[in-house]
């Protein structure tokens, strides 16, 4: 009996060890877990000397468009980052710092976006983030951001709602965490409305993507033109999908109506399609004016077919105004590294690695909530000009509109003459007249 | 979406652009009617053989020889062997399957996304463009409006496809055995028609009319990879209205889906787009089987 009751204690405790005994016994399970535990730190560690650190290089996550009708904005972002990187890295980095950018594709989409963001974020913990081109996107991601709690200095897409506190309107997504270093629609527009003002036009259209873009476009189009009193009748509207092959029934729509002049915020592939388009029906004589918004950012990287000369078009940078120290060399430097003018994308993604060296150096750290306060009111100056982050966190940047001229000496299309219009708080406040449409600065 | 004006003006060259655009998705849907008509096949990649039938046209243009109609013929034949490949490596072997349709659909799925993804391979995902040939290369201008001359000749092109092919269908000896053997496979079999050759055979003339679409709409339009996606939906549409393994009706249908195509923008500033998609849920609602409904008409 009490043999059997040992044994039956032993049995217990045999069963009690079993499954101890079995993982010891197992190599295969233990293996496992040896790599899974080494992985598990080399992660860990990859993620402090990524970003929580501050030795190593200082790590900042880029989206743009690399794929798709627009591609060649991520295309030309890519130079603005690579000329910026290392121009900082061969002098001396970012308070000895090198600086690494991780680029990604957004393929236009919000959702994308905010995958590769989450991914740049909690994979690869950057310290800051920039980019953007497309205001639909930077529409979804901006309440994202503020989730994530990382800065985010978009240089491109221009929707004046990210730039505008939530709440001020029911589009509204602006948080602590969004900067933008680029103009934004709302600036944009202000200055067609003054080239409007100029001209001898009063019938007005549009042709924009069927989108919040286009239709952001010509709201603050005809408001600005009500603010500032400018005699405009608007006639005809017409908002093709993205990446629309064929545009002729739209153009032809346009052309029955027969305006005087023509806005249009199309852009990328879509904008070249359409000229070209536009071209062999006749656009271009019966219409007076064409007002391209988004132009100059598809003209110089595009092969195909150009903005026609004596046409309108604004741009966010412009190579040769300001005509400043630090504009001429980066125009020039430029031109010798690519053999083209930069872009404005190209300038607005240059310019943000800046902004992040000026900010992490100033502020002695690469922590968000760092960064943020030295991005919130931060003055800087760069190519584009001196500028100022404004109480919504947009750059007082100035709306700049030209006339489509063929430059031989750069062998490119450029404005001249150009005009730059002042696009502050209180001009833009005054031109939006009664509109509720928030300023977005 | 507002209206654009209450009375629309329609042009001369609104009727000359939808006709045009009309004719491009005839050359698709034609192609993706004969196949189902007689394979049984809902061939989910004519677009995509629609884009490459562009590319390779932009392609030879541009790299091998400056002559449009020789880079289209190219461009066609090109797509037509891409096809009977597909057909003879992969679709062949789905034929006999007890459920072979959703197998069927599954696998021309899959090339969708092969071609897709080979041609941004080749040729990025940039869009590219081509002047229409010289000769007519000139605005015709009509009652204030104007259009490509070019336009024309598409028109006449796919009304001459339509006769050529009702000709071929009716008066020949190898459309008696494609109509046979739609109308009774193991039968047209029975009586020693090499029907595998066949099916190929007709798969191959569907593929090189979808390659002929995309080489000749290469002027009208820009090419990008989104466009098999953009014109196969509407193809369907076409193909729908028309009638499923109809000819007519898919010259029908493709011309009214054409006119809508052009003329909407006239009635709504945006989401034209969609009108396409409302008469086919009409047809389907009233006339189920399509305006030219039936096989081999």
């Amino acid at each position: 009996m009490e043999t059997e009751i040992g044994d039956d204690e032993n049995k217990e405790k045999q069963t009690g060890e079993t499954p101890t005994s079995s993982a010891s016994q197992s190599p295969i399970g233990r293996r496992r877990f040896l790599q899974a535990t080494g992985a598990g730190t080399a992660v860990a560690l990859a993620g402090c000397s990524g970003g929580g650190g501050d030795s190593g290089p200082v790590t900042l996550g880029a989206a743009y468009i690399l794929s798709g009708f627009a591609s060649l904005y991520g295309e030309e972002a890519e130079r603005g980052i690579e000329f910026a990187q290392s121009r900082i890295n061969d002098n001396g980095g970012i308070d000895g710092r090198e600086v690494d950018v991780i680029v990604r594709d957004t393929e236009a989409s919000g959702d994308t976006a905010i995958q590769q963001i989450r991914s740049l974020v909690q994979e690869d913990n950057v310290d800051g983030l920039f980019g953007l081109d497309s205001s639909g996107v930077a529409q979804a991601v901006a309440p994202q951001i503020s989730q994530l709690q990382v800065p985010f200095m978009i240089t491109h897409a221009a929707t004046p709602f990210v730039t505008s506190p939530q709440g001020e309107h029911e589009d509204s997504v602006g948080n602590e965490y969004v900067f933008r270093d680029s103009n934004s629609l709302a600036q944009d527009v202000y200055g067609a409305a003054r080239v409007a003002e100029e001209l001898d036009a009063t019938e007005w259209a549009t042709i924009g993507p069927d989108y919040a873009f286009g239709y952001e476009t010509w709201d603050y189009f005809q408001a600005y033109c009500d603010g500032l009193g400018v005699e405009a009748e608007f006639t005809a509207e017409q908002f093709p999908a993205l990446a629309t092959s064929d545009y002729t029934p739209f153009i032809s729509s346009i052309l029955d109506a027969d305006p005087d002049a023509v806005l249009t915020p199309l852009w990328g592939a879509d904008l070249t399609t359409f000229i070209g388009q536009a071209e062999d029906a006749g656009w271009f004589d019966q219409i007076d004016h064409t007002l391209f918004s988004v132009g100059m950012g598809t003209d110089y990287p595009s092969d195909g077919s150009p903005l026609p000369e004596g046409e309108y078009a604004s741009t966010r940078y412009d190579p040769f105004v300001p005509d400043s120290e630090t504009n001429n060399s980066f125009r020039e430097a430029y031109y010798e590294e690519y053999g083209t003018l930069p872009t404005y994308n190209a300038e607005g993604a240059y310019r943000a690695l800046y902004l992040y060296k000026d900010a992490i150096e100033s502020a002695g750290s690469t922590e968000a909530s760092a960064l943020v306060d030295e991005f919130t009111g931060m003055e800087h100056s760069g190519p584009v000009g001196e500028y100022q982050f404004s109480e919504t966190n947009q750059a007082t940047v100035a709306s700049v509109w030209g006339t489509v001229t063929y430059d031989d000496e750069w062998e490119s299309n450029v404005l001249d003459p150009v005009n730059r219009y002042e696009a502050g708080p209180d001009v833009l406040s005054e031109a939006l007249g009664d509109s509720d449409l928030p300023t977005g600065i | 979406m507002s209206l654009t004006s209450l009375v629309p003006l329609i042009g001369i060259s609104d009727v000359v652009i939808g006709l045009s655009l009309g004719s491009r998705l005839f050359l698709i849907a034609v192609g993706l009617s004969l196949i189902f008509g007689v394979l049984g096949v809902l061939n989910f990649a004519h677009g995509g053989f629609y884009m490459l039938g562009a590319y390779v046209t932009l392609a030879v243009v541009s790299n091998v020889i400056d002559n449009f109609w020789i880079a289209a013929v190219v461009g066609a034949l090109a797509v037509g062997i891409v096809g009977a490949v597909i057909e003879f490596s992969a679709i062949r072997r789905l034929y006999d399957r007890v459920d072979s349709d959703l197998d069927q659909l599954i696998v021309t799925f899959g090339f969708v996304l092969v071609i897709h993804e080979t041609v941004r391979f080749i040729w990025g995902s940039g869009s590219y463009s081509i002047d229409p040939p010289d000769v007519f290369n000139f605005s015709v201008t009509f009652g204030g409006s104007t259009f490509n001359a070019y336009r024309l000749v598409v028109i006449g092109l796919a009304v001459a496809v339509l006769i050529g092919l009702w000709l071929f269908i009716t008066r020949t000896y190898f459309g008696s055995l494609v109509r046979g053997t739609s109308s009774d496979r193991e039968m047209a079999a029975m009586l020693g028609v090499d029907v595998p050759r066949l099916y190929t055979g007709v798969f191959f003339l569907g593929s090189v009319l979808a390659g002929l679409g995309g080489a000749l709409s290469a002027p009208l339009q820009s090419t990008s990879p989104a466009l098999g996606d953009q014109v196969i939906i509407d193809a369907f549409i076409v193909v729908v209205i028309g009638g499923l393994g109809s000819m007519s009706g898919a010259f029908v249908g493709a011309m009214l889906i054409g006119m809508m195509q052009s003329l909407g923008p006239q009635f709504i500033s945006a989401g034209s787009i969609a009108i396409p998609f409302l008469a086919m849920v009409i047809v389907l609602l009233i006339r189920p089987e399509g305006l030219f409904g039936g096989i081999g008409e």
